[in-house]
């Protein structure tokens, strides 16, 4: 396959082929974290530059490991302690790591737009969006999509629940299209002032009822509460959130039997969901984890160096 | 508006004679508008020139020349400057400033509260005598509802109309684009168009209590006119206006661009239903003007990630292009003297009094005139600008529609050589 994606910003205009290809791909990868020896020399001598202006340690280690595990040369560029805390502008950042020899860039950074004006900055490099203000996480939603692919098949016709704050999420919105482009109906529900405009045109249907939403789910999505939405007054406790919207074992109930539980962590037990939820056997979270590595290693390869090669 | 021929002389600035068979003889220069269209200089009501302060992004030199490029006799600057316009000193800085540019004229506005903070009343007796030809806290509404009724109050005896930016402040805090698709599918915060309605209903609430009228600016959406148009019809004095921008762009471009920040403005474009509905607003004479909200920034300011770039669109050299390519566009919904009214007579019956000649083609008037040529297509090109702005949506387009000469007070301060040749 013809693989066309230089850069990976978002999923909008990647079709089903492109995704259906990534899982495949990812599922190579995963059986190279198995082997004793967790090495290939796919991405020798291509540098890759991590840069991320939000904190982050779960997405930065696992596209570090991605990067390693490809024998890349890995750099890391933190925003604080840097050029940045001096004011370097994200422009002349980006022209002094392609200077440098950067052959991808990982960037996450708490602007939306930020990826796009990185790609747009760039000559050569690929441009890795891990994650640009609320607007799109795509690496999140093609891990979510090969954990769910690895454990159930093929996809189409099946239903997914995702509970909580869509406004805020930009794992919602890449996975709402992801998930949707593979045939899976989504259904949303949450307290409805963190509900986005449009939640149709977006591809997923909004209900009040958590209950209804998790009806027939085989896939019950749980996104992470933040307290901050809570201090602007977005909702008027957490307990109260807990209530209605946490998932427990009452509330599971409501899924198919055997549905798969996933969260794109750090999970904040009591709120979204119990820990007997979190630890128990429908919970695919630390699948997530490890599909997160396999997944960043079939991508880095794919649009740096493999298929094309 | 005349369809047959006719000549206009013009002598020592003023416009002597309006008649056909001229003798063109004895003119020092004469030219010959064969197949152009000769208007009455064109005004923006709102545009941001930056001057005090904020030179790096335009001064009144620069923006004047801009103007003047663009079509435009006479522009209003907003005053939202550093400091900001809310003395007579400032108003009198202003125009006499405006008197050593090249371009259009340059008439200033003064702000409603003192310091554009929103608390009390500014100076507007004395800045109305200094010559400021509307108030406006522009950047900002006037929040608080009893300030505002009481500048309506207070400035009615001045003549001069206060023109409110519409926007509930607490409704659009933190919002970046229009509350619909944009917003949606971006994750960045939408800006309702409720926000904007609801100020523009409170504010003609206080239009009927007070009887003075009041003026809106850079409406953006058809919530906004179907309020608008209500109030209207009960015969209430008020009074609108709608930029180039959102008349011919929409929120798909923020997003089919990549969120590219040179689509980042305040109020944001909105979806092409409310579009549509600007567009019926002039058909049927809800909207009185058309102005640019003229928002130049130095390339840094919008060089940037979208959520950090700068709000605003600069545009005075193409906006009137960019309104007559999208009247093509839309096959012509309603003749052009409709649309030009929008530049011309329209925005002087907001003006005081002292102004209201400009807008009209008469004898004795001074000679502020606008030629257009609706049928010239050209590229936009930021990198040939009088205005320091270099970043504006239609950069590189091909727009359908430009205005050829500029005249003010009988000077030529702006004249397209191409489409000149051999005319004059």
């Amino acid at each position: 396959m013809e693989w066309r994606h230089r850069h990976v910003i978002d999923l909008d205009t990647w079709d089903r082929s492109d995704l259906q290809f990534i899982m495949e791909q990812s599922r190579s990868m995963d059986e190279l974290l198995d082997r004793p020896i967790k090495k290939v020399p796919a991405l020798r001598g291509k540098l890759v530059v991590n840069l991320f202006f939000e904190a982050s340690t779960r997405t930065r280690v696992s596209f570090e490991l991605a990067e390693k595990f490809l024998s890349a040369d890995v750099v890391n560029w933190s925003a604080s302690g840097s050029s940045t805390g001096k004011g370097e502008t994200l422009r002349d950042t980006a022209w002094t790591l392609e200077a440098m020899g950067a052959d991808a860039v990982v960037i996450r950074h708490g602007a939306v737009g930020a990826a796009d004006y990185l790609a747009r900055k760039l000559r050569k490099s690929s441009v890795f969006n891990g994650g640009d203000g609320a607007h799109a996480h795509p690496t999140q939603a093609l891990l979510d999509l090969y954990t769910a692919w690895k454990k159930l098949g093929d996809l189409d016709g099946m239903k997914m629940a995702m509970i909580g704050d869509v406004l805020h999420s930009r794992v919602a919105r890449s996975d709402i299209i992801a998930f949707n482009r593979m045939g899976v109906k989504v259904e949303l529900s949450g307290p409805a002032t963190l509900m986005p405009r449009d939640t149709h045109a977006l591809g997923a249907e909004f209900r009040e009822d958590p209950r209804d939403a998790l009806k027939g789910a085989d896939i019950v999505y749980l996104l992470r509460i933040q307290r901050e939405r809570q201090e602007e007054g977005m909702f008027p406790s957490l307990d109260e959130y807990h209530q209605f919207f946490g998932a427990d074992d009452e509330l599971l109930e409501f899924a198919r039997p055997g549905a798969l539980v996933m969260h794109p962590g750090p999970i904040n037990r009591g709120v979204e969901i119990s820990s007997t939820v979190a630890d128990g056997a429908q919970s695919m979270i630390l699948g997530q984890v490890r599909s997160g590595v396999a997944l960043r290693m079939a991508l880095l390869f794919v649009c740096l160096g493999g298929a094309n090669q | 508006m005349e369809d047959d021929p006719t000549d206009i002389l013009i002598v020592d600035g003023t416009i002597e004679k309006i008649c056909s068979g001229t003798d063109a003889g004895q003119a020092d220069r004469s030219w010959d508008l064969c197949g152009l269209v000769l208007c009455p200089g064109f005004i923006d009501l709102h545009c941001h020139l930056r001057d005090p302060g904020q030179e790096w992004r335009e001064d009144i030199i620069s923006g004047s020349l801009a103007g003047a490029a663009g079509g435009y006799t006479t522009l209003v600057c907003m005053p939202n400057t550093d400091p900001p316009i809310d003395s007579p000193a400032l108003v009198r800085y202003v125009l006499e400033k405006s008197g050593y540019g090249k371009g259009t004229r340059v008439l200033p506005a003064g702000c409603v509260s003192k310091g554009r903070k929103g608390k009390t009343l500014a100076e507007m007796g004395k800045m109305a005598l200094a010559g400021a030809v509307l108030f406006t806290d522009d950047g900002s509404p006037v929040g608080d509802s009893n300030l505002l009724r009481l500048a309506l109050q207070y400035s009615s005896r001045l003549g001069v109309r206060i023109m409110e930016h519409p926007e509930d402040s607490s409704l659009a805090f933190g919002a970046q684009v229009n509350d619909g698709i944009c917003s949606t599918f971006s994750g960045l915060k939408g800006w309702p168009t409720a926000a904007e309605a609801a100020d523009i209903s409170r504010g003609i609430s206080l239009c009927r209590d007070t009887g003075v009228p009041i003026h809106f600016t850079h409406v953006s959406s058809g919530e906004s006119i179907e309020v608008l148009r209500s109030a209207k019809y009960s015969g209430l004095p008020v009074t609108c206006d709608v930029t180039p921008h959102h008349l011919s762009l929409a929120e798909g471009s923020v997003i089919s661009s990549g969120y590219d920040g040179v689509f980042k403005v305040n109020p944001p474009l909105r979806s092409i239903s409310d579009k549509d509905s600007l567009w019926e607003g002039i058909a049927d004479g809800t909207v009185d003007a058309i102005a640019t909200d003229h928002a130049p920034y130095h390339l840094d300011e919008k060089d940037l990630p979208f959520q950090e770039a700068s709000f605003g669109i600069a545009s005075l050299e193409c906006a009137v292009a960019a309104v007559l390519n999208e009247w093509h566009r839309r096959g012509k919904p309603f003749p052009m003297e409709r649309l030009l009214s929008l530049f011309t007579s329209g925005p002087s019956s907001i003006l005081p009094k002292e102004w209201k000649w400009l807008g009209k083609i008469e004898t004795g008037s001074p000679a502020d005139l606008t030629v257009l040529d609706p049928e010239l297509e050209r590229e936009v090109d930021v990198k040939t600008w009088k205005s320091k702005a270099r970043l504006s949506p239609w950069d590189g387009e091909r727009l359908k529609g430009w205005p050829v000469m500029t005249l003010v007070m009988g000077e030529t301060v702006h004249i397209d050589r191409e489409s000149f040749k051999g005319r004059g």
